[in-house]
């Protein structure tokens, strides 16, 4: 089978946080009592066991797992045991290439560390996001600098060797300077991982009304663009290679779950504002606790009634009663360019070969014009069957994607 | 029908002072519709005219009326365009009647296009029958509007009819007056056949219907007719009225208005206002007033994607089919490719023709600024007629340069004329007079350029008058002009598309309001855009269009795919309008700073 005939990874949500950050648009929300947190996970737990009867690809023996957020870790470590297990009984945590789990620098201490390293968890992802405390408040962090240094350093105790930081770069009142410190601070902590992001202000968000309101100011464009160039730099003359426009790793260490997205590989999602992806269609969950809790303890009435005469059935009326999910199918068309715009994200671009065997189209007749375009203004190259964007053009990467869409 | 009981009369009226609905109220009341039925057929028929309120086209409509004196009467309405571009049709309209009701709106009295209307009915010896519509409103005045219309334009406004075409109030009142006020036709079956063409329309199978006033003579299907102005002739192949939908009859007689089709390919052979007599027996001399309607604005039309280039051509030629008024011609533009440029009766003309070359042939198109022709007086005696900016001679060669001027008549409430003053002057606006219509509205000619009205003239006259001014202009003949031609330079190169005519004396002050302008609209790019204007060699302004650093998305996981991709989507179609003139993509917008320097960025 080919790869993009079977699950390969395998995502779940958890949408709690002890606190939102001001420029966080995730299905995250803080404030829910541990009952309701408990009753998540139950109905999350149902959701696997119900969908695995009803999943259509198989999944990959060596499917990835991920467990994102929010913050997982808010969850204790029995509840994240009890998710852990339910996905090993119904098929979806096999042997995985990787197991990843988010985690809030305020939320682990060396115990839970351990738990989670003993649950399977191989990989640990931290939400760093600076090391000044003023930009940390700015962001409406929940931990200190010294807090984060600590995480890092009690996640490598408990055993974890793949562990990666997220920063963020344009952060309000940053300086090319702060973040340089932040770099270099984090650099001495020997990762093997780092995501680097420049701050997105997203609509909605309440970063954004401050911004708009004048009370906040951002960086800026020419010193989030030195932020830019420099992060490259830094990273790579310490032996952090960029192998995705924010992401950088020694080689060998990238992150396999984040590769499935970016080679539009299926992929398996469970819970609050999930989205399950089999290759032609895009299902994607409530962003709605309460619903999703709710709808999913609806199937289980629904499904001990034994009215209806299969599980599916079942499934699919009780599903669409409670908007479990929304389904978005995705024409050939649709599903070329997405393929398109996620791969060229990786410096190692698109395998055109790879492309024409799993689309039978020939991609660069294609997009013959686009490619050209990208090669005439030195966006892109192209080598032995493979496209990709040059430093350049992944600086200007949204004119490249914009060309496929 | 005895001549004695036909009635052809058409009406006059500002927009908004509910032309429209009295004219649906006339047809409702003589019983030629149900209501049902006016419905689904209005006199406006083109969704464009519906959208804008205006009427485009014109279109006659034939009723029967019983009088109170218990006789039937044929009443021909006569529908005329109402906006400036159209004022020969509008004339020709007018010339086809023996009256006119002038509709006025009871609460807001005359308007500078009512007046200009009025006159050309005057001048067409129509009988005027002032109506005061809207009585039904609060705030209406009808004896204000009676005395205005007596001071202003002259004409005894005792017996003027008070209606509500809403509520139907006095209508029948207004059919009265038409058969009682309104001459019939003095004419002549007997006497060889003339009928002046005051509209026309292609159809498809039919070939084009013209739309006729016969004065003397009759027409019937089979007869050999001729054009006077083109000589052409053709054989009649279909007669009508229109009730409102089209009514084959036997025969057309002398003072009936009606249509005819006769396989004729284009209206360019029988334009508006030519006289149609019989080829056999045919008039001594045409109908008075014929011209050919010459085009005022010119611009170019561009396709967005080159390979519409053909589509476009076909695209005009099919509107020109039905439009004698369109001029268009190939160009070339080292900026923009290939193109034609465009000849329009005005802005308004101009507009349609883009809206429907968009909307109905579905085009992308970019569009140059508007410009009027240029006369120009070389020193080697020769004169040059320009209607492109860019082809505008080099100064060494230039005698004189000579503008088309207007006479504008303005409307406005009299707290207003300071700031009309002040924008007509800033406009080059020559004073001529003012005059007061009553204690608050005054009434000012200004001779201005045709040029400063194409530009922004009437929307910055409805901004410091708070909308309250009304306009209306006729072309007062060619004036000398110190004019020079300004460049632009995007990159270090000239973009020929981007060139204006502008008085030397504000040519700095122009020239930099343009550079800012254009930096504000063109968006930023992967490189910095230097924007400069030049008169020859000599820069007068620069701005720069500062280099986007960077431009990605940052992050792009699993979950977010669908919203990325119609991020980009959207994005890519905020582009679509966008043409990239050398290195430099420029929006639409770019080609038409020139109408909006002085707004707000």
């Amino acid at each position: 089978m080919e790869r993009w005939e079977v699950f390969q990874g395998v995502y779940v949500h958890t949408p709690f946080c002890l606190q939102k950050c001001l420029y966080c648009d995730f299905p995250s929300y803080s404030g829910f009592p541990e009952e309701v947190r408990q009753q998540y996970v139950e109905a999350l737990c149902r959701e696997i066991e119900i969908r695995s009867r009803q999943r259509d690809l198989p999944v990959a023996e060596g499917a990835t797992v991920y467990f994102g957020g929010g913050t997982p870790t808010v969850l204790s470590e029995e509840q994240i045991g009890q998710i852990v297990g339910c996905l090993k009984r119904n098929g979806f945590w096999k042997k995985p290439a990787e197991a990843t789990i988010e985690a809030n620098p305020g939320t682990v201490n060396p115990e839970k560390l351990k738990t989670l390293r003993e649950l399977g968890f191989d990989r640990i992802s931290i939400g760093v996001q600076s090391l000044q405390d003023k930009e940390l408040r700015a962001l409406g962090r929940i931990h200190t600098a010294e807090q984060a240094l600590r995480a890092v350093e009690e996640a490598k105790q408990a055993g974890f060797q793949r562990i990666n930081a997220d920063l963020m770069s344009g952060i309000p009142c940053q300086t090319v300077e702060s973040f340089c410190n932040t770099l270099d601070a984090m650099l001495r902590m020997n990762l093997s991982h780092l995501s680097v992001y420049s701050l997105i202000l997203e609509e909605g968000t309440p970063l954004e009304r401050l911004v708009e309101k004048g009370n906040v100011s951002l960086p800026d464009e020419e010193t989030s663009y030195s932020m830019y160039e420099m992060t490259r730099s830094r990273l790579e003359q310490a032996g952090l290679k960029r192998y995705e426009i924010s992401n950088y790793a020694v080689p060998g260490e990238e992150s396999l779950h984040n590769k499935v997205y970016w080679h539009y590989e299926p992929y398996a999602a469970f819970g609050v504002g999930a989205c399950t992806f089999t290759g032609n269609e895009r299902r994607t969950n409530t962003i709605d606790v309460r619903e999703y809790i709710n709808a999913w303890s609806a199937v289980i009435v629904a499904l001990q009634s034994k009215e209806s005469a299969t599980f599916e059935k079942n499934i699919s009326a009780a599903g669409s009663d409670c908007t479990l999910w929304e389904t978005e199918t995705l024409d050939r068309k649709t599903q070329i360019s997405e393929a398109m715009i996620m791969a060229l994200r990786m410096t190692e671009g698109v395998d055109l070969n790879i492309m024409q065997r799993r689309f039978g189209a020939d991609i660069s007749k294609y997009y013959e014009r686009e490619i050209q375009m990208l090669l005439d203004k030195k966006m892109a190259e192209r080598e032995a069957g493979v496209l990709r964007l040059t430093p350049y053009g992944m600086r200007y990467g949204n004119r490249a994607f914009e060309a496929f869409v | 029908m005895q001549k004695d009981h036909i009635r052809n009369f058409s009406i006059i009226a500002h927009i908004d002072h509910g032309k429209s609905t009295l004219a649906d109220r006339l047809i409702e009341m003589t019983g030629t519709l149900s209501k049902r039925e006016m419905e689904e057929q209005i006199l406006d028929s083109m969704e464009l005219e519906k959208e804008r309120g205006i009427t485009i086209k014109d279109q006659a409509v034939q009723s029967i009326y019983r009088a109170r004196n218990g006789e039937d009467y044929m009443l021909n309405f006569i529908d005329t365009p109402g906006h400036v571009d159209f004022n020969y049709e509008v004339s020709r309209a007018l010339a086809a009647c023996e009256g006119a009701l002038l509709v006025i709106d009871a609460s807001q009295g005359i308007e500078a296009q009512t007046l200009a209307n009025t006159y050309l009915a005057i001048d067409n010896n129509l009988e005027i029958i002032p109506v005061i519509n809207k009585i039904d409103l609060p705030s209406a005045d009808p004896d204000k509007v009676r005395k205005e219309i007596e001071d202003v334009i002259g004409i005894d406004a005792s017996e003027a009819v008070l209606c509500s075409a809403k509520t139907g109030e006095g209508v029948d009142d207004i059919l009265e007056a038409i058969v009682e006020r309104i001459p019939a036709p003095d004419c002549d079956d007997s006497k060889p056949l003339k009928a002046l063409v005051f509209d026309s329309k292609f159809d498809s199978y039919k070939g084009v219907i013209l739309y006729l006033r016969v004065y003397d003579g009759t027409i019937r299907k089979g007869m050999k007719i001729e054009m006077m102005a083109t000589g052409a002739t053709y054989e009649v192949t279909e007669v009508g009225v229109f009730k409102p939908a089209p009514v084959n009859v036997d025969v057309l007689s002398a003072g009936e208005v009606g249509f005819l089709a006769a396989a004729i390919k284009t209206v360019g052979e029988a334009r508006v206002g030519d006289t149609v007599t019989d080829a056999v027996h045919p008039a001594d001399e045409p109908l008075p007033g014929y011209r050919k309607a010459t085009p005022m604005v010119f611009c170019g039309l561009y396709p967005v994607e080159n390979t519409d280039y053909d589509n476009l051509r076909d695209a005009l030629e099919k509107l020109q089919l039905n439009d004698a008024s369109l001029l268009f011609e190939p160009e070339t533009s080292t900026a923009l490719g290939f193109g034609f440029r465009c000849g329009f009766l005005g802005l308004l003309h101009m507009d349609i023709i883009k809206e429907r070359l968009e909307r109905e042939y579905k085009l992308d198109l970019i569009t140059t600024a508007p410009n009027v022709v240029y006369q120009i007086d070389k020193t080697n005696g020769d004169i040059e007629l320009v209607d492109n900016p860019s082809a505008f001679p080099e100064p060494n060669v230039i005698a004189t340069v000579s503008e088309p001027y207007v006479t504008a008549t303005i409307i406005v409430p009299k707290d207003y004329v300071g700031s009309v003053m002040e924008l007509s002057q800033e406009k080059r606006g020559e004073y001529q007079n003012m005059t007061y219509l009553d204690e608050d509205r005054v009434m000012i000619h200004y001779s201005l350029p045709l040029s400063e009205i194409i530009y922004d003239y009437f929307d910055r006259l409805k901004s410091c008058s708070r909308g309250y001014a009304s306009l209306d202009y006729e072309l007062s003949g060619y004036k000398p002009s110190d004019l020079v031609k300004v460049d632009i330079l995007l990159n270090g190169d000239q973009v020929d598309a981007l060139s204006a005519i502008v008085h030397r004396e504000n040519a700095q002050v122009q020239g930099r309001k343009l550079v800012e302008r254009l930096r504000s609209l063109i968006p930023r790019q992967q490189f910095a855009i230097p924007v400069q204007a030049a008169i020859g060699n000599k820069v007068i302004a620069r701005e720069d269009v500062a280099a986007l650093r960077k431009d990605v998305l940052a992050k792009c996981y699993g979950g977010d795919i669908t919203r990325k991709r119609k991020l980009l989507e959207k994005q890519k179609a905020g582009k679509k309008r966008m043409k990239q003139v050398g290195t430099v993509e420029l929006p639409q917008e770019a080609f038409m700073a020139i109408l909006s320097m002085d707004k707000k960025k």
